[in-house]
């Protein structure tokens, strides 16, 4: 019997353990806990303008802490009204092999053009997430649309450039079958809803990326992070770098998100 | 008493618990390569060591491409070649170059081209058949009102979702140029385009397009080989009055495509289906059908109106020489990993293409009159026919081929594929390696070879095998 009480008493301790980070969040008054899911509509607005958008995505691929490859994305977004889902159209602009390519990210309806071999070719979800442009997904996706949060706690945590964050730690879960990740665990610093850390999980649970938002500055009225640096979870060599520069606001017709406009998006 | 020193105890651990967790959390920062960490803490973000991206590149393709060809001969072939051998080695060198202007606003250009030299064995260099320019596209776009697009000049225009075979892709005819690799998927690459008038207009949801190709030459004879010169072979795209209509809309996420097409009397009616099946697998089809003669009857035509044949050629093997509606078919799906690999399967139907009864009398009629020089020229004119208008010879294949991105070590590419004949298990196959030494550089390597039996339609190819080495250098 006393065994048994042992036992209970264990179990019982383990299951705070289990929340070691909302144990962290005892100093944070009831009062002044968020509601999780508000936080992580706030992160999606610091991380995406409000208007349709183009911006110019640099990503530098680092092999064993060295700079190897280098893809210079054009890229078009804006939120749908109804599904408040992000639509991407993307463009190669280098490698000069890649040149001139072109995607389309518009919900289930997704498409890759070669003007070389003028080929519309239609890609998977998986695809997505394979590809280069699926880095673009860390940046323009609208979290608070596809994943219900659940507050794990406060933490503090260290941001890429190795100073001290007082963060939120989010648990998301998805909550729409188009979501790209199955979870995703998020860190937003308190106060500002920054985003500072985000690990992106496949629905078998496996780790698939680490990202770090870094390097904020003020684009189009509101302090963004510029640059985001994602850890490949599955190739333990490879890390990206996406710098964001060049913001512009931009109409961005309901016409151009289709598979027939994609020969005839231009980038100057 | 023990039970407060156990909660003291556990507590204690928790706190280590949680903070070995956040030390594991900080842990993902020693991923982070030095060059990327900035910094001292006193500095500001915008201070970060980080270098500052330059301008993307205008967004013109250009490179040059060396590709050497070596081929081995096929002896004792069932119906034997009515010219010589094809050469067994081949180099050649070519300039390529695509690009757009925009002329003022609403108007652009666009040009595509390529230069080629080219050494073979038995023909002496210099000589004018070793050098061919292919201008594949030059075309000016008007946008009157947005999203309304009127073109006039050479446009290659490219229908259709298969990889294999395209039915509903009307003007691929008589549109191939020579490529290092024999993948349909980069054939396309290289390829002329037609001259038209064009105007398309697209709207939220859907889109419509109307091209007009007008007959500005008498047909070209189809040739054994790539055809050389300088010349711009506008005598092999504009050699009939030729209207396409298309349609585009979304439903049901199958974003068809309707299309409707008129050449000399036929009219063709095409569709394009597509939808994603969970996470990995688009499954595809596209159709085309109308009243059209059989391959047979059609090359055989073609054949004497251009002056290659006969006026009283005959059709070999017997087949049906009257029009009937005849269906074009390729049903496919392709499956992706994680890994990057991507896999295509394609079941390709040509109703006019040779039934198995028509194959094996191609191949009894070649054997037993394989001394006639007509007889065995008009069967391997039906061959090239098919050929040229990138039409399968038999009614019904297979396509395989799987892609695997960053295979083992990154920046390299291999790629096979397969056509299957279904009647006789004959196959041509290809394997493909690309590196990509770098954004400027990157070498391939295709072999292939056509496997089959004597009386198969591979196994009784001209060449049994083939390899490919390719160098390209972007600017």
């Amino acid at each position: 019997m006393s065994r048994i009480m042992v036992l209970i008493v264990l179990l019982g301790l383990a299951a705070r353990v289990g929340s070691g980070a909302k144990a962290q969040a005892a100093d944070v008054p009831s009062t002044e806990t968020p509601a999780a899911q508000d936080l992580v509509a706030a992160a999606d607005r610091i991380r995406n303008p409000q208007q349709p958008f183009r911006l110019t995505d640099t990503l530098v691929e680092y092999r064993d802490g060295k700079p190897r490859d280098r893809v210079v994305l054009i890229v078009f977004a804006r939120e749908e009204k109804d599904t408040r889902q992000y639509s991407n159209l993307v463009r190669y602009a280098e490698p000069p092999r890649d040149a001139g390519k072109m995607v389309l990210l518009h919900g289930s309806n997704m498409w890759f053009y070669d003007p070389a071999s003028k080929a519309s070719v239609r890609i998977s979800p998986q695809q997505r997430l394979i590809g280069q442009a699926s880095d673009g997904d860390v940046v323009t996706a609208n979290l608070a649309r596809d994943y219900t949060a659940k507050l794990v706690g406060a933490e503090s945590l260290e941001d890429a450039d190795r100073k001290d964050r007082r963060c939120w730690h989010l648990d998301l879960a998805a909550a729409d079958p188009e979501a790209i990740y199955s979870r995703i665990e998020y860190w937003l610093e308190r106060g500002t809803d920054q985003p500072v850390k985000g690990k992106y999980y496949s629905d078998s649970g496996r780790l698939l990326k680490i990202a770090y938002f870094h390097n904020y500055q003020e684009q189009l009225g509101t302090v963004r992070p510029t640059e985001t640096i994602i850890i490949d979870a599955v190739d333990a060599n490879l890390v990206t770098t996406m710098t964001t520069s060049d913001y512009r606001i931009q109409e961005l017709p309901d016409a151009w998100f289709q598979r027939d406009f994609l020969p005839r998006l231009k980038a100057d | 008493m023990w039970l407060r020193v156990g909660s003291l105890v556990m507590l204690a651990f928790c706190a280590l618990v949680t903070a070995h967790g956040q030390a594991q959390e900080n842990n993902d920062l020693e991923r982070i390569p030095k060059a990327l960490q900035s910094s001292p803490p006193e500095a500001t973000p915008e201070q970060s060591n980080a270098p500052s991206p330059p301008a993307p590149r205008a967004h013109g393709k250009y490179y040059a491409e060396d590709a050497l060809t070596l081929s081995s001969a096929r002896n004792g072939l069932a119906v034997p070649l009515p010219t010589p051998a094809p050469s067994d080695w081949e180099n050649r060198t070519s300039l390529d170059a695509a690009d757009q202007w925009t002329v003022r606003r609403g108007l652009t250009a666009t040009l595509s081209d390529r230069f080629n030299a080219t050494e073979e064995n038995g023909v002496d260099v210099p000589s004018q058949q070793l050098i061919r320019n292919d201008f594949r596209e030059g075309y000016v776009t008007w946008e009157p009102l947005a999203r309304t697009y009127l073109e006039a000049g050479r446009v290659n225009l490219r229908d259709g979702i298969a990889l294999g075979f395209n039915p509903t892709d009307f003007f691929k005819t008589r549109t191939l140029l020579d490529q290092a690799s024999l993948d349909p998927s980069v054939i396309r690459e290289d390829r002329l385009g037609t001259l038209m008038l064009r105007g398309q207009s697209i709207w939220s949801g859907g889109s419509v397009s109307v091209a007009f190709a007008p007959k500005l030459y008498a047909p070209a004879p189809i040739t054994l080989g790539v055809p050389y010169g300088l010349g711009p072979k506008f005598d092999h795209t504009n050699g009939a009055n030729r209207i396409l209509g298309s349609v585009n809309f979304e439903t049901a996420g199958l974003s068809p495509q309707v299309l409707l097409y008129h050449e000399g009397s036929e009219t063709l009616i095409g569709m394009n289906l597509s939808r994603s099946i969970g996470q990995s697998i688009i499954a595809y089809a596209e159709w085309a059908g109308g009243n059209q003669p059989s391959l047979i009857a059609q090359s055989v035509a073609y054949g004497v109106r251009t002056g290659t044949l006969p006026a009283d050629t005959p059709l070999l093997p017997p087949a049906d020489a009257a029009d009937a509606f005849r269906s074009d078919l390729a049903l496919g799906a392709s499956w992706s990993s994680a890994s990057k690999v991507t896999f295509n399967i394609e079941y390709h139907y040509h109703q006019a293409g040779l039934s198995r009864q028509e194959e094996r009398d191609w191949f009894t009629i070649g054997t037993a009159q394989r001394n006639l020089l007509p007889v065995i020229g008009e069967l391997w004119y039906i061959r090239a026919f098919a050929n040229d208008q990138q039409q399968p010879w038999v009614q019904q294949q297979l396509f395989l081929r799987l892609d695997w991105a960053d295979a083992m070590i990154p920046h390299l590419e291999l790629a096979a594929f397969a056509f299957v004949n279904l009647y006789d298990g004959s196959s041509l196959s290809q394997l493909s390696a690309n590196y990509y030494l770098s954004d400027a550089w990157s070498l391939g390597a295709y072999a292939s070879a056509n496997v089959g039996g004597a009386r198969s339609e591979r196994g009784s190819y001209p060449q049994v095998a083939g390899l490919i080495i390719q160098v390209l250098r972007y600017f």
